[in-house]
């Protein structure tokens, strides 16, 4: 499985809609087993859907996202888990052995249609 | 009565409290760790986000402004210990609502001077933006984009003839968009859930129109076997768009007068007329009434026709809809084809501007078209362009230049006056502007005749 988070610094960026970095991470095992960092346009979110794409990412975690790009990355079926925050390799750590948002990580605001996964 | 003692000196933490309560503006303060110590009730009404969740999380994960990352006014502030007034920027509630909003922010200072932390004052700016979108929208007409002025005439009648019965005559060169306005006048009108039917009167000879247009019965020639329904048939309670009218011959105009006044027809081989429930929009690139004149289109029929009467200007005269145009081509072409193509580059912009578009806006769209075929991905340049563009003598793709928007200039008004044999009034009707301007232009460019 493949992970995607927006990132700011070494926070998970808390505007999915002005972000510029992707944290793409792999999991197995429950573990991060490798990770890298990417760029990408934040006034494009095809160019965004382009590079996820390209990167055979399934999930994408960013902060508060607005419903134009939500919807466009959810028609290209990857899954979104959205209105998350917090430290961005923490945050992929307790995902990848837990496969749920805690709620350390949620945002005022997250609700359970959010986590648009499984 | 209101005791005047309580409104008068210095005011108490409690009516400070009631007047930011009060304002429409959303108010929050933090402190040296950048969490929430306050939060009013514009700010719970604008976020989306109640005060009892907002206080003591980070601003950046309730506030979730675009300026967060790169441009923090309220870091600025703190940094800086100067106040920001009015930026614009947004926020996304907690609807994944995208608000515009504009902040000021200023260092929180308590009464002994001792700075506490920042405060930051937001203002909903989404009825201002509402407003600027609607007025944007006048450039904008179902798949009509335009900024000309000669275009936002028509879209500012086009309501209102949409909404009548008239039949309308839209003249203009090919490629102009005669199509697509019939097919906006329908689609904002009262028939648009009706069918809408479009035939090339120029492009079939005349039995074949007949029986494309009214239908025919079985047995009216020798492979009619069954009843075949015609246009104004199967458009019943729509429109019909009867395109280049100025080619028809003089016998199918009047079968196509006979309709128009009597809202009847016979459909070939039949005996029993036919009433017609269907709006009639006819298009053409010639000039109807020197045809009429030149007795080559029927008098009688022309003013049938002719109830409201648009001209839609050639490409050429509204230049300024060029990059417009091309961005909506490049977003159609970049969804039917999977790519992910961002734009045009300066240079290819002034040479399209340079361009004189005998084809119109469909020679502009196949230009980006046959660009999209060469470019893969990022920005098309001029080495994507068809060759008859980057072929042209001084464009601006060959010749260094160092600013694009003058030698398209320079390249208009001399491809306008060598196309009127250098008749400066001719090519400032053909410019579509005062000759005036055109002389001043051609002073300031330093163009020589």
């Amino acid at each position: 499985m493949k992970l995607a988070v927006t990132v700011w610094g070494n926070r998970i960026s808390p505007v999915f809609d002005a972000a510029s970095t992707l944290l793409v991470a792999e999991i197995s095992d429950k573990k991060i087993s490798r990770h890298y960092y990417t760029d990408f346009d934040p006034e494009s979110p095809v160019d965004l859907i382009h590079t996820l794409k390209k990167h055979h990412v399934n999930i994408l975690v960013c902060g508060a996202i607005s419903k134009t790009p939500a919807s466009l990355i959810l028609d290209q079926h990857i899954h979104l888990i959205s209105f998350v925050t917090g430290n961005a390799r923490q945050f992929l750590d307790s995902f990848a052995l837990a496969r749920t948002v805690e709620k350390k990580n949620r945002m005022p605001g997250f609700k359970q249609s959010c986590m648009n996964v499984y | 009565m209101i005791d005047p003692k309580k409104i008068s000196g210095p005011l108490t933490q409690e009516t400070t409290q009631i007047i930011l309560e009060c304002i429409s503006d959303g108010v929050f303060t933090i402190d040296y760790n950048w969490e929430i110590t306050s939060f009013n009730r514009a700010a719970e009404e604008i976020t989306g986000i109640s005060r009892k969740e907002a206080i003591g999380r980070h601003c950046w994960e309730v506030f979730r402004s675009n300026m967060c990352e790169a441009e923090c006014a309220l870091k600025k502030t703190m940094e800086e210990g100067k106040p920001y007034v009015s930026t614009s920027a947004y926020i996304i509630d907690s609807n994944q609502k995208k608000i515009p909003i504009s902040v000021s922010t200023s260092l929180l200072i308590d009464k002994h001077g001792e700075v506490l932390g920042g405060v930051e004052i937001f203002r909903d700016h989404s009825l201002v933006e509402a407003l600027r979108k609607q007025l944007s929208a006048s450039f904008h007409v179902e798949d009509i984009v335009s900024n000309s002025n000669a275009m936002k005439k028509i879209f500012t009648i086009l309501p209102q003839i949409s909404q009548s019965d008239a039949t309308v005559l839209i003249e203009g060169e090919t490629g102009t968009g005669k199509e697509l306005m019939a097919r906006a006048i329908h689609n904002m009108g009262p028939r648009k859930d009706k069918p809408f039917m479009a035939i090339n009167c120029g492009a079939l000879p005349d039995t074949l129109l007949e029986s494309e247009l009214f239908g025919y019965k079985k047995g009216a020639f020798t492979h009619a076997v069954k009843d075949k329904p015609g246009k104004f048939a199967l458009a019943r309670g729509g429109t019909v768009f009867l395109d280049e009218i100025g080619d028809t011959s003089p016998a199918f105009q009047v079968s196509l007068l006979r309709v128009l006044q009597e809202h009847e027809y016979t459909p070939l081989g039949g005996v029993e007329k036919e009433e017609t429930d269907v709006r009639i929009i006819a298009a053409t690139n010639r000039d109807l009434s020197e045809l009429m004149e030149a007795d080559q289109f029927r008098q009688d029929l022309y003013y049938r026709v002719n109830v409201v009467k648009l001209f839609l200007p050639p490409l050429r005269q509204r230049m300024e809809d060029v990059p417009l145009l091309v961005e909506r081509f490049v977003s159609k072409l970049n969804l039917r084809q999977g790519k992910f193509i961002q734009g045009i580059d300066h240079a290819v912009l002034a040479s399209l501007m340079s361009h004189t578009f005998p084809g119109n806006i469909r020679e502009l769209e196949n230009i980006i078209e046959h660009a999209f075929v060469l470019c893969q991905e990022g920005i098309i340049s001029c080495e994507h362009l068809p060759g008859f563009l980057v072929q042209k003598k001084q464009t601006p793709c060959q010749a260094p230049v160092d600013d694009p928007v003058k030698a398209a200039q320079i390249n208009l008004i001399s491809d306008a006056l060598a196309r009127n044999n250098y008749n400066r009034n001719a090519a400032a009707k053909d410019l579509g502007i005062h000759k005036s301007t055109l002389f001043r232009r051609i002073k300031k460019l330093g163009i020589k005749l």
